[in-house]
């Protein structure tokens, strides 16, 4: 069949248009020149200067505390949600997949002003907890989805052999279901985990004065720091994604 | 209550937590949104105390409309252009071998992985008007030297496309993936040229991939806020810039409530075509033991 | 087993159960009663009931109607896990991520015993299935008979009263399944407790069972031990269902005298059968005679009031060693006869293709089978025949041919 060169040029072109603005900035971010519009030979500095930005560290502070935390509790509400998604059909169910759909197809801005009016409602003050609250309601959406795609698959005979075998529910649940469903309950927490770290308009709405994220610390860099600064930054989390997600990877890999 | 099959016992146990907390933290955050729109400002930056149509009608002013219709405007480019570029690189992804298709698929999902605001601030240094590609094209006289490439409508699309298009592409590619191509090449032996076999036999075949990214991208698209705050301007703000300005500089929350309500029903509609326009078969069938 | 006659006596009965699944009525008022220690097997073709009926047994299914009652006590709503009876599941149902020492520890585990107790079970378990050295192997690891005797010995270390077995053989090959089958005789004899076996391969149940029951659509249409499943059978769907047998259509004519009844056959002489009082004069029938029954002569034999004799000829001969396959034409009527080789066959005169002979039978030796069921509406369509069609792949006796 005649092949038209067309879908792949597109996918090139695709590709690249992914990856330059990508390789502008690492190669920026040793841009010596500190208005990072023109080179100005090799330098470190930009690096140099980022160990020293306490600010940039009390952020990540922040971000890390609120993502692990925002993973545990969402981890554990999302395989709950999936499970009551999977063994049952009603219509409460389709109730609560309603809701669970919800933080994943509305815009974020939506998601953060609605809660910024609800803390404002009730009187909660904005900081560390109030964007823990925000990341536990749209990580638990996500969770809820992957667990629910492992569930599906998963063989129904080994739980009625487990009752079989005289087990209850709960004990057919913890010793069986569980641990056969650990690796796509770690898979939802890493999504979690990763939407957490990453997230900024929703934080920047329940934030408050008190807490930064990082994600919020780069937004206000990117609106009065220099951009060659941010250029080592931004390298930086590229790095360390990058061998966050090959990591995984390999783990995923050992365990198959 | 023991049954032999007891399957309705432990449903509430499971649903509880999180229905109830989405329920109070989205479903009732949803409704104080609607509510607050009919409230007044208070002049120190809260919920006022009385109710009031004011805030509504302020929505009805000119300005308002032209950022509203901006706004889905762009949203709607922006879905069109990342579906023209997605379906043939889905296309393109579903035909090559298995170790290739691995290999552009960790190519597509990695900047994924890195930082959203990362991914916007290196366009703003690309688009820069003292950066490397203001400077090329200049030279080749395609754009003026005094020219911005920054802080327009045109940016604003770019970017945008850019941040949307992995989101386009993996629902059209997981459709492409199941397309049995061999229905190409009958349409190609009936003596359809490959363009046309393209449109009425591939385009028809992966629609629900289509729809699925459509939806995935128009909808984030309208609530866009980043995107035109870091490379927009004045010219090209949206909908989302307008209610962060209300929450964050005008301290008017309920005007920020209303624009946020239009926001939503803005959402709604699309959303509820889709509902109403799939067919009924995505119900998961329930697993149970079939006669023996 | 009529039912609906009064309470049965039995180690396990089931009284009138039914279950639906929706509009399909998988179970329909089965009754039956079995015996402590006894091998049974619910033998049918797929769809028929049997694995929905096993389930109910086990607990995994709450029937619509009807009772279960095991050593006298209702346990039709005790939920599995309470209940003493195990399962091998079809696919076995290993866990994964367990070892098979963890597996089969497994139910004891659950019933909270002592480390001391499991211990010395499990080393039974392994020992009586011979899984002493893969006892720290995974279940991936393991060979289909393998995981087999792990899903026996996570079984019966329960100490169950019924042990449930669900179409145990069906993914295994051949020669592994003749072996298996062995070794699930073996243990039944050495274990003692009642085993329930549901399959479809009519094979396995008549060399296994102590007793059979025949289901179809839903319903049991025969219990009996194998022999007299397979040479009196109730219906026309049983004679058809177990080993191989020939229909003539028609309806009975006479009563000859106190022993034998007159059968008219479309196309052919009226043929004799042994009387069976329920089969009236006007009744439509089925007459059933199984091939080996028949035997091929090559001159008319002489008349002797008790043998049916009709001319024939040969149209396929297919020569198996032990026994030889012949179809012959009598009349619009194809039949087969299975001849066993009792003498040296290089001494005889073969019988070939084409060949004119004479069938011959005892009127002992058919049966009637009514044509007619109310319940089915109507006269009975014959069961689909294998017999006029190419013999099927030689098997040892013991497998027998496997059935849809």
């Amino acid at each position: 069949m005649r092949r038209s060169r067309f879908p792949l040029l597109v996918t090139v072109a695709v590709i690249v248009f992914f990856y330059l603005p990508i390789l502008v900035l690492v190669v920026n971010s040793f841009n010596a020149s500190r208005f990072g519009s023109s080179w100005q030979g090799f330098s470190l500095r930009w690096y140099a200067g980022l160990v020293t930005e306490r600010e940039i560290w009390a952020a990540l502070r922040v971000t890390l505390i609120v993502a692990v935390s925002a993973t545990a509790v969402s981890a554990v509400l999302g395989t709950t949600a999936a499970l009551a998604m999977h063994r049952h059909r009603t219509r409460l169910q389709r109730f609560h997949s309603l809701l669970i759909a919800v933080p994943l197809v509305m815009p974020e801005i939506l998601i953060g002003i609605s809660l910024l009016l609800l803390f404002a409602i009730i009187g909660l003050g904005l900081g560390i907890f109030s964007i823990f609250l925000a990341h536990v309601t749209f990580c638990l959406s996500f969770v809820a989805i992957v667990v629910l795609g492992r569930l599906e698959g998963f063989d129904e005979s080994l739980l009625e052999a487990a009752r079989d075998l005289g087990a209850t529910w709960w004990t057919a649940t913890w010793r069986v279901l569980l641990p056969l469903l650990a690796p796509g309950i770690a898979a939802g927490a890493l999504l979690a985990f990763t939407l957490s770290i990453d997230d900024f308009v929703i934080t920047f709405f329940v934030a408050g004065p008190g807490a930064t994220t990082l994600p919020i610390r780069i937004y206000s860099m990117i609106k009065h720091g220099s951009p060659p600064l941010i250029s080592a930054l931004s390298t930086l989390l590229l790095v360390v994604t990058l061998v966050a997600v090959w990591l995984s990877q390999r783990l995923i890999e050992r365990r198959a | 209550m023991s049954t032999a099959t007891p399957r309705k016992t432990g449903e509430w146990p499971l649903t509880l937590p999180s229905m109830v907390w989405l329920a109070v933290l989205v479903l009732v955050p949803a409704l104080i949104v609607f509510v607050v729109a009919f409230r007044s400002a208070d002049p120190y930056g809260g919920v006022g105390a009385r109710w009031t149509l004011d805030t509504l009608r302020d929505l009805a002013r000119e300005s308002y409309l032209l950022i509203g219709w901006r706004t889905v405007y762009l949203s709607l480019l922006t879905t069109t252009l990342c579906l023209l570029f997605a379906t043939p690189m889905a296309y393109f992804m579903a035909r090559v071998s298995e170790r290739w298709r691995h290999v552009l698929l960790l190519l597509v999902v990695v900047p994924f992985w890195t930082s959203f605001l990362v991914r916007i601030f290196a366009w703003k240094v690309v688009l820069h008007p003292e950066g490397l590609l203001k400077r090329a094209l200049a030279a080749l006289h395609l754009v003026s030297p005094e020219a911005t490439l920054l802080y327009n409508p045109g940016a604003v699309l770019l970017v945008m496309v850019y941040i949307s298009l992995p989101f386009a592409i993996l629902p059209i590619y997981a459709a492409a993936e199941r397309f049995d191509f061999s229905l190409l090449e009958a349409a190609r032996d009936l003596g359809a040229g490959s363009l046309t076999a393209f449109r009425s036999v591939f385009m028809p075949g992966i629609r629900r991939g289509l729809a699925s990214a459509a939806l995935l991208v128009f909808i984030p698209s309208l609530g866009s806020y980043i995107v035109p705050d870091i490379v927009g301007g004045p010219r090209s703000e949206m909908i989302g810039n307008v209610i962060a300005q209300r929450v964050f500089s005008d301290r008017n929350l309920p005007h920020a409530g209303a624009l946020s309500a239009v926001l939503t029903l803005l959402v709604l509609a699309p959303m509820l075509a889709a509902l109403v326009l799939r067919s009924p078969q995505e119900e998961i069938p329930a697993r149970r033991a079939g006669p023996g | 087993m009529p039912a609906g006659s009064g309470p049965m006596a039995g180690f396990l009965v089931l009284e009138g159960v039914s279950k639906s699944f929706g509009s399909v009525r998988a179970v329909e008022s089965v009754s039956l009663a079995i015996e402590r220690g006894e091998f049974f097997s619910l033998l049918g073709p797929s769809g028929c009931g049997k694995t929905t009926l096993l389930r109910v047994i086990a607990g995994l299914e709450r029937p619509d109607a009807g009772r279960v009652l095991l050593d006298d006590q209702d346990i039709t709503a005790l939920p599995a896990n309470k209940r003493k009876v195990n399962t091998i599941f079809q696919s076995y149902a290993l866990f994964p991520h367990m070892t098979v020492r963890e597996n089969v520890a497994f139910g004891l585990k659950v019933a909270k015993r002592p480390a001391s107790e499991i211990e010395r079970e499990v080393e039974r378990m392994l020992a009586l299935v011979q899984m002493q050295d893969q006892a720290d192997k995974r279940p991936a690891l393991l060979s289909g008979g393998q995981k087999q005797r792990v899903a026996v010995a996570r079984a019966l270390i329960n100490r169950p009263q019924v042990l449930l077995l669900d179409e145990p053989l069906a993914s295994l090959d051949l020669k592994l399944r003749q072996r298996m089958l062995l070794e699930l005789d073996l243990i039944h004899d050495e274990v003692g407790i009642t085993f329930l076996y549901v399959t479809h391969d009519q094979g396995e149940a008549m060399s296994l069972s102590d007793r059979i029951a025949v289901m179809n659509r839903g319903r049991v249409e025969q219990v009996g031990t194998p022999a007299q499943v397979y040479e009196a059978p109730r219906s026309s769907f049983v004679a058809a269902f177990i080993g191989d047998t020939n229909f003539f259509e028609g309806h009975v004519v006479e009563l000859v005298n106190a022993e034998y009844s007159r059968i008219a056959i479309d196309g052919l002489p009226p043929l004799l059968s042994f009387n069976d009082t329920a089969k009236q004069p006007g009744m439509p029938v089925y007459l059933s005679v199984r091939p080996e029954k028949l035997r091929i002569l090559r001159e008319a034999p002489v008349p002797d009031g008790r043998h049916n004799v009709l001319a024939a000829r040969v149209e396929d001969v297919v020569y198996l060693g032990t026994h030889t396959r012949f179809w012959v034409r009598a009349g619009a009527h194809r039949v087969a006869v299975f001849q066993q080789q009792g003498r040296f066959l290089l001494d005889e005169r073969p019988v070939r293709w084409g060949d004119d002979v004479w069938i011959s039978w005892h009127a002992d030796d058919g049966f009637m089978i009514e044509r007619f069921s109310e319940a089915d509406g109507g006269l009975v369509e014959r069961p689909p025949q294998k017999i006029g069609e190419e013999p099927s792949a030689i098997s040892e006796a013991a497998a027998g041919d496997s059935k849809e």
